[in-house]
């Protein structure tokens, strides 16, 4: 018997595992419990009454934008603002992914482990969440975007504060529109287009290829390049809008000349380009307040030498998100490394986030020269007061061919130099066509509201 | 829902897993004290060199290895030599293929002999004479006996008030969660039946302890109420399998009570079990994925339950068979068709509580890590040669440790059972609150979630730690049972129970993958609740209080002298 005894130890060791299993079981459970409560698929708050005890969400000036009274969800009384701001503060179901009222619905909701979801409705009390973003801009940008679909996103290079982000086409989370889903006017209603879409960048991209080179190819700013229009690189043409003439590489970012950053692109090689390109945000995904931004993408192992070319200017297969552009924007506005944006202030009166510097892209020296060419790109070839009457702007526009009948998007990325303003951004501008003509105005909007709001003088 | 009812709800919600610990902590706690303490049952006394050795336990191995019970220190002395065995009609020795045979009073016994005070056993060089083990502090007695412990002060009828108390609280929070106090008949049926099963268990059978079925019956209650709340017919079909059970747990009891009785009917149960499987297998229904029920009238069963208590049956024995016959040969194969027939069923889950049942007994028997790890490895060659064959079945578990990747598909049940638990808290929803319950086979493959979301965590945890808990207490009586076979099967069943629990809860979060067994006794599941109790019946029969009644009749010690 005392043989079959201690042959039974076998079995206590099995009971262990069992043990050890629960307490994984349960640490898994208390550890995960505020993320898996706020999954989309929770019928317990994706139901109607799901927000009825939520917190009020604020912007950065306490203005109103979210708050449930009589167990209904109210949203701000100006329905540009409520339309601006959806995509940030979102619905009352959980339709966009990366929106407040989805991401920390479980934080609104004051979710804590112990009593879970069950607590009675007497003691149901919502924290408030206040955000970065200022609903004077918000609209500013929602009406500049107009019937355009597209993003804007502004945000604070020194501090990370996200101060604007606005998606098109956008709707009314107070009064839902009933053919959301099938009306081509909502397509991609759901999506914030800044953090979840992603597009070919276009000359915008040149800043990445510029950065690269100078870097790496000596003596690269005193040559310089006879632009007719198109050259052969590789084994196809490689074409500009317009014959640029004889142009540095300071020109060649202010006329935007595709054949000169095609051959940096080839002169540099695949491996580089994608080193400098991976440096740069490309890649990888982003995340920052808990939201996980689509991936920007540079990938040429598979082109071909023209292709290659093509890459350098941003078209071939290159995709990059909004909130990337403006980052990169950021970077050479701070001296090569930028800040990492966010837009929670603070949850239930407790600050959220700090100023957190990103991974540096490129070096200070890179940096600064980058700084002066967009600021060249502005003064010569727009004019400073067309981008902005009362800020001091640099920038680079980028008109992304997406299909062969010529339909193009619109981008413009840049910064902005005052000290009591600084404000990087980037706007996309779906099927814009003409980054000069579309995408500069409405940018313009936006940074002359913010000049009236942050402009001492 | 008013203020006042949902703060009453609130209320019962954290009473429910309050009373739950203290039930579970008072009938552990009385488990383990309400039990013998080990004291010399009669003592073999080796007068050529004056030494004594006391006899412990109702089977005992005599030899010369480190593990004996009895150890002799003569080199003519096998290893394992002789059993030397306690039955009703008094003690037994029997020779285990010895070198040197074993001589009652200088005659050669061949299988069974029996043996009286004053016989004089020879083995080897050593004569051993059979005395009283009047004196339990012997000198060659190293452990210090301490007086018995006093019986612990709780009595069952008070864990059972609790019980009652318990079911009591879990239909009143149904009926003011729901509104309709669906649950209201079955909690009244199920008290009746509980007591009247302890009044029947104390004065007519006259055992002592009730902790165990008190267990059992809280598990039941509750898994019978938080099925009734959703499913009125579910609810009286768990009463009715409960009491089928009841009645097969007092029947085992009975079958069990002498085990060559069990050793002489373990061939024709294991070939009856396979021939129910085989029935299976022919006319067969497939229902929710495994082939395994068999359907008459309004009736279905999955006789592959029952072939659980068959396979303990099978594979336990008593502690001179197993001396005797060491080879598994005979198991591996009844094993072999078993699971042979659940992969035929596609019924991975039973396959698999089988396979680790074979593991436990295998070791119990031979002890041997050796055969267990080749064994262990001819089934993950099996498995692979099955995946690889049959790609269907490796879909099944594409999903495993990657839920959320599949969270509207093959995970679809993990990724709802994680977001529900989470929803429900330490103290749940309150009963048909929850959202799981729309969810497939909530009441049975995620019954844990189930009770997670809507009793709470604690309550899902505690019931979990019961079932652990039968396996701990299997163990720890395995030196008291009255035969070895009442010991391997008691720590097998827990084993199995344990397997089953782990399978189940471990599935369904994603530990394990999701092979869709119920859970012990709380799971919906008429055949299942009946082989649960059927299976409790083994731990219950290894306790020696079980059949202690006998005693008044027969003292322990009271030994039959020669006439």
């Amino acid at each position: 018997m005392r043989k079959i005894n201690s042959r039974s130890f076998m079995i206590l060791l099995m009971t262990l595992a069992f043990f050890a299993g629960l307490t994984y079981h349960t640490v898994n459970l208390v550890l995960h419990a505020s993320e898996w409560v706020a999954e989309p698929t929770n019928s317990h708050l994706t139901d109607v009454d799901g927000l009825e005890f939520a917190g009020k969400i604020f912007d950065r000036n306490g203005v109103v934008l979210a708050q449930s009274i009589d167990k209904q969800r109210i949203y701000n009384d100006d329905e540009d603002i409520r339309k601006a701001c959806v995509h940030i503060v979102g619905d009352n179901s959980v339709n966009i992914a990366t929106a407040v009222q989805t991401v920390y619905r479980s934080e609104l909701t004051k979710y804590n482990f112990t009593f879970g979801l069950g607590l009675p409705d007497n003691l149901k009390r919502g924290n408030n969440i206040t955000l970065t973003i200022d609903t004077r801009l918000q609209k500013a940008a929602f009406r500049a975007l107009g019937d355009y679909k597209g993003a804007m996103f502004f945000y604070n290079y020194k501090t990370g504060e996200i101060l604007c982000i606005v998606s098109t086409p956008a709707y009314d989370p107070q009064d839902v529109p009933e053919d959301i889903e099938t009306n081509d006017k909502y397509d991609g209603a759901y999506l914030n287009r800044a953090f979840s879409a992603s597009y070919p960048p276009g000359s915008t991209f040149k800043l990445v290829t510029a950065a690269a080179s100078l870097k790496e190819i000596p003596g690269i700013e005193g040559s310089t390049y006879d632009c007719h229009g198109s050259d052969i690189v590789g084994e196809d043409e490689i074409t500009c809008y317009e014959p640029n003439g004889i142009v540095n590489i300071r020109e060649a970012l202010a006329q935007s000349c595709n054949v000169f950053f095609a051959k940096l692109a080839v002169a540099l090689g695949k491996d580089k380009m994608t080193a400098y390109a991976e440096k740069m945000g490309f890649n990888s995904r982003r995340s920052f307040d808990g939201i996980n931004t689509a991936s920007s993408i540079y990938n040429v192992s598979e082109a071909t030498e023209n292709e290659l070319g093509w890459s350098g200017v941003g078209q071939y297969t290159v995709l990059e998100t909004p909130v990337n552009m403006a980052m990169i924007s950021a970077a050479v506005a701070n001296g090569g490394t930028p800040v990492m944006p966010y837009f929670i202030s603070s949850i239930d009166g407790k600050p959220k986030n700090t100023t957190t510097l990103g991974s540096q892209m490129m070096d200070k020296e890179i940096a600064d020269k980058l700084y002066e060419m967009m600021d060249y790109t502005v003064s010569s070839n727009y004019g400073k007061s067309y981008v902005s009457d009362k800020l001091d702007v640099c920038a680079k526009t980028g008109t992304a061919e997406v299909n062969s009948e010529g339909l193009a998007h619109a981008w413009v990325t840049g910064f902005c130099k005052d000290e009591d303003c600084p404000i990087a951004f980037a706007a996309i501008v779906e099927y814009g066509n003409y980054a000069y003509s579309v995408a500069i105005p409405m940018v313009k909007q936006v940074l002359d509201t913010a000049a009236d709001i942050y402009k001492k003088s | 829902m008013s203020d006042t009812v949902a703060m009453i709800t609130l209320a019962l919600r954290i009473a429910v897993p309050a009373i739950m610990l203290i039930i579970v902590i008072l009938c552990f706690l009385s488990l383990s004290f309400g039990r013998r303490e080990e004291h010399a049952l009669i003592a073999l006394d080796d007068e050529d060199n004056n030494v004594r050795y006391p006899v412990l336990f109702w089977e005992n191995i005599l030899g010369r290895s480190r593990n004996s019970d009895i150890r002799v220190p003569d080199a003519t002395v096998s290893r394992d030599h002789a059993v030397l065995l306690r039955r009703e009609e008094g003690w037994f020795i029997t020779d285990t293929d010895s070198k040197s045979g074993v001589y009652v009073n200088g005659t050669k016994t061949q299988g069974r002999h029996p043996v009286f005070v004053g016989d004089k056993i020879t083995v080897g060089m050593t004569t051993l004479t059979l005395r009283r083990a009047d004196d339990p502090t012997d000198a060659n007695q190293r452990r210090k006996i301490s007086p018995p412990r006093q019986r612990s002060t709780v009595s069952c009828s008070f864990i059972l008030t609790l019980i009652t108390i318990l079911i009591v609280v879990l239909s009143a929070e149904g009926l003011l969660c729901s509104g309709s106090g669906w649950a209201m008949p079955h909690a009244l049926i199920f008290c009746g039946v509980m007591w009247g099963f302890y009044t029947v268990s104390v004065r007519f059978f006259r055992r002592k302890s009730f902790e165990l079925e008190a267990l059992a019956f809280m598990l039941s209650g509750t898994g019978i109420i938080l099925n009734a709340v959703h499913d009125q017919k579910q609810g009286y079909i768990q009463i009715l399998a409960m009491c089928i059970g009841i009645i097969l747990y007092c029947f085992m009891l009975w079958f069990m009570e002498i085990p060559d009785r069990v050793m002489k009917w373990r061939i024709v149960i294991g070939i009856i079990a396979i021939l129910g499987l085989l029935l299976t297998l022919a006319i067969g229904k497939n229902l929710n994925g495994a082939k395994n029920w068999i359907v008459i009238g309004p009736v279905s069963v999955q006789p592959s339950e029952f072939a659980k208590i068959a396979l303990i049956f099978v594979g336990a024995s008593t502690l001179d068979h197993l001396q005797t016959r060491k080879n598994l040969f005979g198991f591996i194969i009844f094993i072999g068709i078993c699971i042979g027939i659940f992969f035929l069923m596609s019924d991975f889950g039973t396959a698999l509580i089988f396979f680790v049942t074979f593991l436990v007994i295998a070791f119990m028997r031979s002890g041997d890590f050796k055969t267990v790890i080749l064994a262990v490895a001819a089934a993950l060659l099996g498995v692979f040669i099955i995946l690889s064959f049959k790609p269907y079945i490796a879909e099944r578990f594409q999903a495993w440790t990657h839920v959320w990747e599949y969270a509207e598909d093959a995970g679809y049940q993990q990724v709802r059972t994680f977001i529900y638990s989470a929803s429900g808290g330490l103290f749940g929803m309150g009963l048909t609150r929850g959202y799981l319950q729309y969810v497939f086979a909530s009441e049975s493959d995620l019954v844990f979630g189930l009770a997670s979301e809507e009793l709470g965590l604690i309550t899902a945890l505690l019931m979990s730690i019961t079932i652990g808990g039968f396996m701990i207490y299997a163990r720890a009586v395995t030196t008291r049972s009255r035969s070895a076979f009442y010991s391997i099967a008691a720590c097998t069943s827990g084993g199995l129970l344990v397997c089953q629990a782990a399978l189940n809860i471990f599935g369904v979060t994603d530990i394990l993958p999701l092979t869709g067994v119920t859970l012990p006794f709380v799971s919906y599941g008429g055949t299942s609740m009946i082989a649960c109790w059927g299976l409790l019946s083994f731990i219950k029969a290894a306790d020696e209080r079980t059949y202690s009644h006998k005693k008044s009749k027969i003292p322990a010690n009271a030994l039959p002298t020669q006439q």
